[in-house]
């Protein structure tokens, strides 16, 4: 077992490779044999080979390391070995990046790209490439130039493929070379002809025009080779999906999927089941295609169609239903990776009945693939929970067992992802998503991922039907686990003991003892919710321990203005914006692990870009971001300019930010303003006009308002101009005529300032609505009562909870958001702030006859203006 | 010349190898004079402004030359130090016409005497009165004047007229290097 255990470490660090162990600076004093004469080309081949290989590895070399190295290595051109010559090359390109000089084999690159030595000609190309920089092209253009057209293929790709890579040392490179890949797009070599494409279409990229014609032309043609087929298909449907060239350019793909090659075939279905476009009649012919590539003996092929039908399955479920008989052939597919994919299609789209059976096919194999594909079958499953929330047990069970198995991180957050969200959707599957989690702790080497279901145990745990049995399991944490653990854990149970009192004496027993922990933040949590737990049964005390998530930017601002203050009056937290909370795509794409990016808040980053600008600090020095509404687009599209709104509010004024883009090329704007005639109450404060437009150059103006002082009024419309002096230019250069300018204007919608721009919802699971609502009551928060009929577009329950949060900007509490199908009464529960920091609670009781619906809509603020406008803005 | 390579090989008589570096300005002629070495079908039709360098390789009197083709634009010739160290001849091309220029290229000469990688050791240096057929070029007195030759002690150097397009006095020019280089490296070892 011991020498079991020991063949497998050494496995880890790579037992049999020859280069384990290498020194940077050892290798790199080696390199210095490459100075000897005559030079030792098995020797200095090897010596080279380390260096690629560290530097693949990762391993940073300094500038002048880097330049000794590559200037030692230039002396290797005296040798005529053909291995190490070509060594040579990928030190060079490797090397190009950081050392400096390298220029210097130049003229030795292109001795070599013209030579007679075939070996080295296309390696010479793709080396010489990477040293050239904007002053050197000139000195190698004729030499680019011929190659592109050379008789060698494999010498004309390399060019074709350099050219490319070069425009990004100078733009017009495709451009300028044009011709040779024309006639190299002759070529009757397949890869010749593919790159030639490539560099004929990045030549014309920028103009829709040219590509049109480019394509229009070749698809007339037939091209040779399957890779140029494929790309080509792939402008096509760029094109389609501008709405370029409808119906021949649809023709020409659908006539692909008839193409001799199977490569060009799938790309044709591939493109047409992922065009917008697609309506299940167009979908017919690519689908069936796919159907035959899932019985073709070539796995690729396989893989490719189920692949593709996976990913549909979500958007397209209908029509993947008709390729089920042959996937189910696939479920038992040797190849894991397709059997996972065929199974996982099939859970998409398959029948309720069916789960259970597929569930038990999967198991036999789950062990046996990757990780990476567990994440997509653990992605199938939480589909099917929201599709058929009975099934919860089966797939709960399943997930439980998933959790037990070997497995990295990324894979097992995304099974307690799955598990929470099905907790969430679920309230049966509550009592048992917790208990395989807490199990599931017992166990978890992932210390985030042990603090993240800790945190969750705090928050949903104490409102389950018996919450004593998970203090054992957290308090397990507190005796074994490490620092970040055990204070996660600490503030779990403190949760326990303020959300059940019956808890509390026995959680205070544990949280004492935690004050004896050796590590410094697990002390302090314990005291601090130990100090506050004693004053017992005081319910304002709860967000202490339960604190609202707040943007922390904001927050840091906020006390930083107090601190500067003459701090008589107390902190007003709930001026403060809430952080972001990171929205679970509900779709994840399949196979795709893009990471969540810990974000800034709207509000945060504009809040950062506003604060940079020194005419808007009167307003922004002293006072949070409120909020920021979506943009409204004040012109239609396709205009001369473009004009977008973000209305910002802050707790008493409004700005503006208009971003505009000049869309024509013959004109440069200057003293670019939107002037507003600001509504009755508002005041105008001032104007940040954006000094220069140029074409296609987005540029911004802002506008400041103060809110009128009644409230009643702030919800108004804003009639808006563009003003600007205009300037005519030269369309190529955008240098601009020497004569004056003249002044012009240009109607823009009107913009409306609405509610929810000054309201931020905030509710969701923490709030516990019935307490809020009568605690508001308690505290003489005002009352407004009204009934409404919704309007005749409203006749669902749905359709009317939908339009009314996105109304009242306000947010949903306890999950009321959810109107349980088939039922004709539902009461809607909200929670938010109005600018300011004015709470603001509401509850719409809906009822629904005859598709009308009724609506009695009680709301709490402590401001009465708040409420009254509330009430009469729905009416 | 292959049967001669091939029976010196049996003969034992083993080709030498030795580096030399060819330096100079740009335009002085470098690349001419090095492709008139090589063997004729080995020759470039055109020559082009070098950038950066080139190998090139020739043999003369059974030794096996590499020679290191700098260029010798302005922009590159902070570079030639680089391939001090490991040549054992040396080679500096003047461009006998261009009077303009020759304080220049005695500036560069002085860099390359000073160079801790050339200043003391005992390495040939040949140089080169190029361009001898243009009208009023310098003669080789005159340029060994003007590039103050006299100074060199400790290295044995030579000036020789050529003409790097007809080959006239390369022949000689190179007999002496080989000479030197013989002497020094070779018969010594
Ligand atoms: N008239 C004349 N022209 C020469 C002579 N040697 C070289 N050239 C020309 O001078 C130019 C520069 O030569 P090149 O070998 O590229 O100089 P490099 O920059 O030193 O390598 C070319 O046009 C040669 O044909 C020579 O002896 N006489
Ligand atoms: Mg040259």
């Amino acid at each position: 077992m011991n020498a079991f255990k020991r063949d497998k470490k050494e496995e880890e660090d790579g037992g049999g490779n020859p280069f384990q162990n290498m020194e940077k600076t050892t290798v790199l004093q080696e390199a210095r044999t490459f100075n000897d004469t005559p030079v030792n080309p098995r020797k200095c081949a090897h010596i080279l080979t380390k260096i690629l290989y560290l530097i693949n590895q990762g391993e940073q070399l300094g500038t002048t390391e880097a330049t000794e190295a590559f200037f030692a290595m230039t002396k290797l051109f005296q040798s005529r070995d053909v291995v190490l010559r070509r060594l040579v090359y990928l030190g060079i390109k490797e090397l190009s990046s950081v050392a400096e000089d390298v220029i210097i084999v130049t003229s030795s690159l292109t001795k070599d790209m013209t030579g007679k030595e075939d070996l080295y000609r296309a390696a010479a190309i793709r080396a010489l490439c990477t040293i050239t920089d904007g002053g050197m092209l000139a000195a190698i253009e004729r030499y680019m130039k011929q190659a592109i057209v050379d008789k060698s293929p494999a010498v004309s790709s390399a060019a074709l493929v350099s050219s490319l890579h070069l425009t990004s040392v100078s733009g017009d490179v495709a451009r300028r070379w044009a011709n040779e890949a024309q006639e190299a797009l002759n070529s009757d070599n397949v890869m010749v002809q593919y790159h030639a494409l490539g560099v004929l279409y990045q030549a014309r990229k920028s103009d829709k025009h040219a590509v049109t014609k480019l394509v229009s032309k070749l698809t007339r043609t037939s091209l040779k080779s399957p890779y140029a087929a494929c790309m080509l298909i792939r402008m096509a449907c760029k094109l389609l999906d501008e709405d370029e060239g409808a119906g021949e350019l649809y023709e020409f793909v659908e006539s692909c999927l008839r193409h001799k090659s199977e490569m060009v075939v799938y790309e044709a279905a591939h493109a047409l089941v992922n065009l917008g476009r697609s309506g299940s009649r167009e979908l017919a012919s690519p689908i069936s295609v796919l159907q035959l590539f899932c019985g073709s003996p070539k796995p690729a092929l396989r893989f490719a169609a189920v692949r593709t039908l996976n990913k549909m399955a979500m958007s397209h479920p209908a029509a993947v239903t008709a390729c089920n008989l042959d996937l189910e052939n696939l479920i038992t597919d040797s190849n894991r990776s397709i059997a996972t994919l065929a199974i996982t299609t099939l859970l998409k789209t398959g029948a309720e009945s069916s789960v259970d059976r597929l569930m038990k096919q999967i198991a036999t194999f789950v062990s046996e693939i990757s990780d990476e594909f567990k994440v997509v079958v653990v992605q199938a499953i939480r589909a099917l929970c929201q599709k058929f929330p009975r099934k919860h047990a089966v797939l709960m069970n399943f997930l439980s067992a998933m959790l037990r198995d070997e497995g990295g991180l990324e894979y097992k957050a995304a099974i307690a992802d799955t598990i929470i969200a099905v907790m969430e959707g679920n309230t049966e599957a509550k009592e048992a998503g917790l208990a395989h989690l807490c199990e599931f702790i017992e166990d978890c080497e992932h210390t985030s991922l042990a603090v993240r279901i800790l945190h969750l145990l705090g928050q949903e745990g104490p409102t389950s039907k018996q919450p004593s049995r998970y203090i054992r399991f957290i308090y397990n944490r507190v005796i074994l686990e490490s620092a970040s653990v055990r204070a996660a854990a600490v503030t779990a149970l403190a949760h326990f003991a303020a959300s059940c009192p019956p808890l509390l004496p026995n959680v205070l027993v544990l949280l004492s003892r935690c004050q004896l922990d050796s590590d410094d933040e697990v002390r302090d949590r314990a005291a601090y919710y130990c100090a506050i737990l004693q004053q017992q049964n005081d319910p304002t005390l709860l967000p202490l321990i339960q604190p609202p998530l707040l943007s922390i930017p904001s927050l840091e601002g906020a006390l930083r203005n107090y601190i500067r203050s003459s701090m008589d009056q107390p902190f007003d937290i709930s001026q403060v914006p809430p952080a972001q909370t990171v929205e679970e795509p509900t779709q994840t794409e399949i196979l795709s692990n893009i990471k969540q990016q810990p974000r800034l808040t709207r509000e945060e980053s504009f809040m950062e870009k506003l604060s940079q600008i020194p005419q808007l600090a009167t307003v922004t020095r002293d006072c949070p971001l409120f909020k920021s509404s979506a943009v409204c687009e004040l012109t239609e599209s396709e205009t001369e300019y473009n004009v977008k709104c973000v209305k910002h509010s802050f707790a008493n004024h409004l700005i503006l930010q208009f971003d505009c883009l000049n869309t024509l090329t013959d004109q440069l704007l200057e003293d670019v303003r939107v002037t507003v005639e600001p509504p009755e109450g508002y005041t105008l404060i001032g104007e940040i006009p954006c000094p220069r437009l140029a074409y296609n150059e987005p540029g911004t103006t802002y506008i400041v308002l103060e809110y009128p002082k009644d409230i009643q009024a702030s919800v108004a419309t804003i009639p808006t101009t563009l003003r600007f002096t205009a300037r005519d230019c030269d369309p190529a250069t955008g240098i601009p005529d020497a004569e004056q300018g003249y002044d012009d204007e240009y109607m823009l919608e009107d913009l409306e300032v609405t509610l929810a721009d000054q309201m931020r919802g905030s509710a969701g699971r923490g709030l516990d609505f019935s307490a809020a609502w009568d605690a508001a009551a308690a505290r003489g928060f005002s009352e407004l009562e009204e009934t409404f009929a919704l309007g005749a577009s409203v006749t669902t329950l749905e359709a009317a909870v939908r339009s009314l949060i996105g109304f009242l900007g306000l947010g949903a509490a306890e999950l009321s958001d959810r109107v349980p199908s088939g039922t004709v009464g539902h009461t809607l529960l909200l929670g938010g702030v109005f600018r300011g920091g004015k709470q603001v609670l509401a509850r719409a009781r809906l009822a629904l006859a005859d598709e009308q619906v009724t609506m009695q809509l009680s709301v709490r603020s402590p401001d009465p203006d708040v409420a009254e406008l509330i009430t009469s803005s729905v009416g | 010349m292959g049967l001669f390579d091939r029976l010196t090989g049996l003969l034992g008589l083993k080709k030498k190898e030795v580096n030399v570096l060819v330096i100079g300005l740009n335009n002085s002629g470098k690349s001419t004079v090095i492709n008139h070495f090589k063997r004729e079908d080995d020759r470039c039709i055109d020559i082009v402004p070098t950038v950066g360098f080139n190998v090139e390789k020739f043999a003369f009197k059974n030794v096996g030359f590499t020679a290191f083709d700098m260029s010798g634009h302005d922009r590159y010739r902070s570079l030639w130090e680089h391939y001090y160290k490991d040549c054992q001849g040396i080679i500096f091309i003047i461009d006998s016409s261009d009077k303009l220029r020759l304080v220049v290229a005695k500036e560069e000469l002085d860099m390359l005497l000073q160079h801790p990688d050339v200043a003391g050791r005992k390495i040939p240096i040949l140089f080169l009165a190029n361009k001898m057929d243009l009208p009023d070029s310098l003669t080789t007195v005159k340029l060994a004047s003007g590039l103050g030759l006299d100074r060199i002690q400790n290295k044995p150097w030579h000036i020789r007229a050529t003409n790097a397009v007809t080959g006239e006095g390369l022949q000689p020019a190179i007999e002496w290097l080989t000479d030197q280089i013989r002497d020094i490296y070779i018969n010594k070892r």
